[in-house]
């Protein structure tokens, strides 16, 4: 009798230890689901949304997009940023959270709102505002921000808050834009015997100018562009547009580029990647690899907004003095983006007011935050870069006069891009599913000496509609 | 998760047969022991079950559910056959299983035969034998992202290495991922390379089996070198061999790493966009879970044919 | 290496063919070391090259420039030791979960037998048969909201523990080496008055050894080389395991910091096969399947 109930209770806890193994594994799964919903009141604030926030309120938010480490001098900016934000506010603890490398990459974007695992602030594109609305992930911000919480809203580019308007209502607030210009490598310019004050302002100057600098031999390429992970339709769209074409027609429900437009575009791509061979063997290329060729002289110019110069300076090491920047060539129109911090839907208006006044702070203050040029000159970074170009009268008028006053860039690198503004254009609908199917023209005629123009757009055409058939 | 991969592609020990249960119908009191004897046994197993039913059983039929089903705005809806039908008008739809049958051809001819070649010769020699599996095995354990890179930039048309030694043999400069007639081929190489190994030290063990006498008596019967292998070699390791096989096929269609790291995933004008990575591109780009599962679903189904016959050769191999 | 194979030992004792078989060997050896040890030399080597000459057309087999910097730079800036730290966790948890609960699950069915034992084996065999990546969709719509328990699991290591321990293929393997063992000594066992866990613990484990190797090992090298679920059930880049990491940082830093990360992040495994590659292959081979 002993040795059965023995065998019992060992049985017993060896079924115990199992299953409560498995148990507690499910159970005990973290509470990350739950522990940022919830509106209650953490805080002790007012509970108009109109009004700006108490400095008494005591309240943590969590934030993305905060400098990774190889960004050192944004992140300093950032921890002293805080630490004067703390002196108004002192019971708001800002907990950033950073990603090394590309901060926003569509497929983790969509896992992060599916999952509702966005921060209290999160960072966006310009372009992500519909599919952050199909999954309810912003808070609608109309009544937080006002001439209070924000004094400077009157000065903002309303066509950039339109934006991040949708019926009417507020859900984000702009960090930077961009209109997309023609970036060029000085060094190989002079050396080819290119005036580095004067980039091409059309496609054939530039087709002759990269054949030229492709001439200097050593594995140089003249232009470069993007052919891969969504990076190459992009370009393509800013090429479109800049020869005053179109991606998608007036009513949103059709292709409008395979027409002789595109093929333009398409047929100046293949003559400078075939024909004079001045566009680098590489292709295949997504959003980097560019910067990391002109960045160590391989490359003479490609499109990019004028951000790609700070990037370039922190994280491969370039000296920004070497860049300089021509508008888009064509101009007729040039690919206008831009990103901002949206607030997530349901956490609590005390949040929401933390969130309002950390971001006013930060990115939209003249003189302080991102625009204290003053301190970004110190700190060694590219200082004279036209972006973010969001202000109008008055503080348009401040700000500049600081950027110039404490410019690190020389401004005659810039002077053709700034003397000759082009018209910023949207992004199209559903961009990330329409720039995939353009990736394929790109990488069509880069990689393929014999590739069929029409056959490639007509191809994309067809997907594209069918992409907007489908909304 | 718990893909068949080609590391994985053990089977278990030598053979015995099951002795029958002789215990089981002793008379009296049976019903209270035999309860127990099974309460016991669930406890043992309720652990791993649970995982399943969460993680694997309930995915399966969520799979087919949502292939049928779409949602907005946080809503969802039955909408029957509209999402098989949004990806059979997919112009990338019939590219993606053309690529995936060639992926599938390219890996078999490479990822198959060469372990197998490989193994033979290794099997042969009577010094290094060690040194060699050691070097053969050495990329599997590499962090696959890590070896992918590499061969990124062994690739490059520009400052890679691969066209550079190649030159020294007389092979003409290639651009490998970026000709769109040799992008695929060029992923097959790179995950043989990260691969073989495993696949390659079964068959060395399988070899090692092979009795020699009935080599002996194939010389006794004047057969030569290719037919010992044809008549000896091969059918000994038939049954590996088809086992193997088809843990290919199956793997193979779900390439995923290699073509996304290598080429983007979609590859030049398309040419690496498998239907792997059309399910990951309308799921995790496009936010539609429905058509990312319908092609699942056909995925399935083609598969199920490879996968009853796995069934049938693994049953086989067990009695 | 005493066993006859393919070639009869006869034929090599010739002097043709001897040097027939010198001929080959030299050729396969170096042809060999070309092909697996070349890419890491190259590997290797680039990263000590400066960022001009990581880049240059041709290439250069010797490096020109010498920067150790890169290998410290890489470290710092992607922060390797955490990710190899994060990736280390997730796999010998994973480990963890799949000795306890594949070996019950494997030794209940093999050797206690319960009813329905068949009918979950064969469930549990059938989802071999279905691709993983096919799951991948709704098995991550899980994660995100597992039902009854109402977790997500997003960002916590139960996302890569919980699904390992659905590895049939482990199951099966176990399974199949507790069925060799004879029934008359766990009988035996069972006479001593022996509750089934201790059977499991005292006999049929310590007999199993070369089993549970190859186990671990597949465990282990999963969760290591897992890519596309990691990538989408641990977005929080401080939570990332190193093939993502890698991946995410990839078009971040110059070419040669690259490089030397992922030398850095070969050279944990190469070390770890290295020193335990006996047991490795041992363990690889042990009970291979005889054709």
């Amino acid at each position: 009798m002993r040795s059965a109930r023995f065998r019992r209770t060992r049985r017993a806890s060896a079924v115990a230890l199992v299953s409560a193994l498995t148990l507690t594994a499910l159970a005990a799964c973290g509470t990350s689901s739950s522990d940022n919903d919830g509106g209650a009141s953490d805080g002790g604030g007012s509970s108009d949304p109109s009004a700006p926030l108490d400095p008494k309120t005591k309240v943590t938010i969590t934030i993305d997009c905060m400098p990774p480490a190889a960004k050192a001098a944004e992140l300093k900016e950032w921890k002293e940023d805080v630490k004067e934000f703390n002196k108004t506010y002192p019971n708001v603890t800002i907990e950033g959270r950073s990603t090394p490398g590309q901060c926003l990459e569509p497929p983790r974007f969509t896992a992060m709102l599916k999952a509702k695992s966005q921060p209290d602030v999160f960072y966006t594109y310009f372009t992500d505002l519909p599919q952050v609305l199909d999954h309810d992930g912003a808070e609608d911000i109309t009544a937080y921000v006002n001439d209070k919480t924000v004094p400077a809203l009157k000065d903002i580019d309303p066509n950039v808050l339109g934006t991040l308007k949708h019926d009417g209502k507020l859900y984000g607030l702009p960090t930077s834009n961009y209109t997309m210009g023609l970036l060029i490598n000085r060094k190989l310019f002079k050396q080819a015997g290119l005036d580095p004050d004067a980039p091409p302002r059309t496609w054939a100057e530039v087709r002759t100018a990269a054949k030229k600098i492709a001439d200097l031999g050593d594995g140089i390429a003249g232009f470069g562009e993007y052919s891969a992970a969504n990076t190459g339709g992009w370009h393509f769209t800013a090429q479109m547009y800049s020869i005053g074409g179109e991606i998608v027609d007036a009513s949103g429900k059709k292709a409008a580029f395979n027409n002789e437009l595109g093929k333009q575009v398409v047929k100046n791509l293949r003559a400078m990647r075939w024909e004079d061979d001045s566009m680098g063997k590489t292709q295949l290329l997504k959003w980097g690899d560019l910067q990391k060729q002109i960045a160590t002289d391989k490359l003479g110019m490609f499109l990019a907004a004028p951000d790609d110069i700070a990037y370039m300076a922190q994280q491969l090491g370039a000296k920004y003095e070497n860049f300089g920047m021509g508008p888009i060539p064509g101009e007729k129109a040039t690919l206008a983006g831009g990103n901002s911090y949206m607030i997530k839907k349901g956490i609590s208006s005390d949040k929401i007011k933390a969130a309002v006044a950390w971001l006013n702070f930060k990115n939209l203050t003249v003189g302080k935050g991102q625009f204290d040029w003053e301190r970004t000159k110190a700190d060694g970074l590219p200082v004279g870069v036209p972006q973010p170009n969001f202000w109008l009268n008055e503080s348009k008028t401040k700000d500049d006069a600081a950027r110039s006053e404490h410019a690190t860039m020389p401004v005659e690198n810039f002077k053709t891009f700034m003397d000759n503004p082009v018209a910023g254009k949207a992004e199209p609908p559903k961009a990330q599913e329409i720039y995939k199917v353009l990736d394929n023209v790109m990488s069509g005629v880069l990689t393929n000496k014999d590739a069929d123009v029409d056959k490639l757009l007509s191809t994309a055409e067809s997907q594209v509609n069918q992409i907007l058939a489908n909304q | 998760m718990s893909a068949p991969s080609l590391t994985q592609s053990k089977a278990g020990p030598p053979r015995h047969s099951q002795p029958r249960e002789t215990s089981r119908a002793t008379p009296g009191g049976s019903f209270a022991k035999s309860l127990r004897r099974n309460l016991t046994a669930h406890g043992f197993l309720i652990g791993a079950v649970l995982c399943f039913a969460f993680f694997s059983w309930y995915p399966m039929v969520r799979e087919f559910f949502l292939a049928f089903q779409k949602t907005e705005a946080g809503e969802t809806t039955w909408v029957g056959l509209d999402n098989l039908r949004t990806v059979f008008n997919d112009p990338a739809f019939w590219q993606a299983w053309r690529n995936t049958l060639l992926f599938t051809v390219l890996a078999l001819v490479l990822g198959f035969v060469v372990p197998f070649v490989v193994a033979i010769v290794i099997n042969e020699f009577h010094h290094g034998q060690g040194y060699l599996r050691l070097l053969v095995y050495l990329p599997v354990m590499l962090p696959p992202v890590a070896s992918v890179l590499l061969f990124k930039y062994l690739y490059d048309p520009g400052y890679g290495l691969l066209n550079e030694v190649l030159g020294i043999f007389g092979v003409p400069e290639q651009q490998w991922l970026q000709d769109a007639d040799l992008s695929m081929l060029s992923v097959v190489i790179a995950a043989t390379w990260m691969n073989m190994g495993g696949a390659a030290l079964i068959y060395l063990a399988a070899l090692q089996s092979i009795p020699g006498e009935l080599y002996e008596a194939a010389e006794l019967d004047g057969a030569g070198l290719l037919r010992k292998i044809w008549h000896v070699t091969i059918p000994q390791t038939r049954l590996i061999l088809s086992l193997m096989l088809l843990m290919q096929i199956i793997a193979t269609m779900q390439v995923f790493v290699e073509p996304f790291l290598l080429t983007g995933g979609a590859g030049p004008e398309g040419s690496t966009t498998t239907v792997v990575y059309l399910i990951y591109q309308y799921a995790f780009n496009f936010n539609n879970y429905g058509a990312a599962a319908a092609l699942g679903l056909l995925l399935l189904v083609l598969l199920a044919g490879f996968s009853a016959a796995y069934v049938r050769l693994s049953r086989a191999e067990d009695e | 290496m005493s066993t006859r194979t393919l070639i009869s030992p006869a034929q090599l004792a010739r002097p043709r063919g001897k040097a027939l078989y010198w001929t080959v060997f030299t050729v396969v050896v170096g042809g060999f070391t070309l092909v697996f040890l070349g890419p890491l030399y190259w590997l290797i080597s680039s990263g000590f090259k400066d960022t001009q000459e990581v880049i240059r057309t041709p290439p250069t087999l010797v490096p020109e420039s010498f920067e150790p910097d890169n290998y410290r730079q890489a470290w710092d800036v992607m922060d390797l030791a955490g990710l190899l730290g994060n990736t280390l966790y997730y796999a010998f948890g994973a480990l963890a979960f799949q000795l306890v609960l594949d070996v019950a699950a494997a030794y209940s069915l093999s050797k206690l037998r319960p009813v329905f034992g068949k009918a979950i084996l064969g469930m549990m065999l059938a989802t071999l048969m279905i691709p993983a990546t096919v799951l991948v969709v709704p098995q991550y719509l899980t994660v995100l909201d597992v039902p009854i328990f109402e977790r997500n699991l997003l960002n916590t290591p139960w996302a890569i523990w919980l699904p390992s321990v659905t590895n049939a293929f482990n199951i099966f393997l176990l399974k199949r080496f507790f069925d060799s063992i004879p029934k008359e000594l766990l009988d035996a066992a069972a006479m001593d008055g022996a509750s089934p866990m201790r059977t499991l613990w005292s006999i049929v484990l310590p007999i199993s050894r070369p089993i549970l190797g190859v186990v671990s090992i597949f465990a282990v090298v999963g969760v290591w080389k897992d890519f596309l679920w990691p990538m989408l059930t641990l977005p929080d880049p401080a939570k990332q395991t190193l093939n993502v990491g890698i991946y995410s940082l990839s078009s971040g830093v110059p070419v040669n910091v690259l490089i030397a990360a992922l030398t850095i992040a070969s050279v944990p495994t190469l070390l770890i096969f290295l020193i335990f590659q006996r047991n490795i292959m041992s363990g690889l081979t042990a009970g291979g399947l005889k054709g």
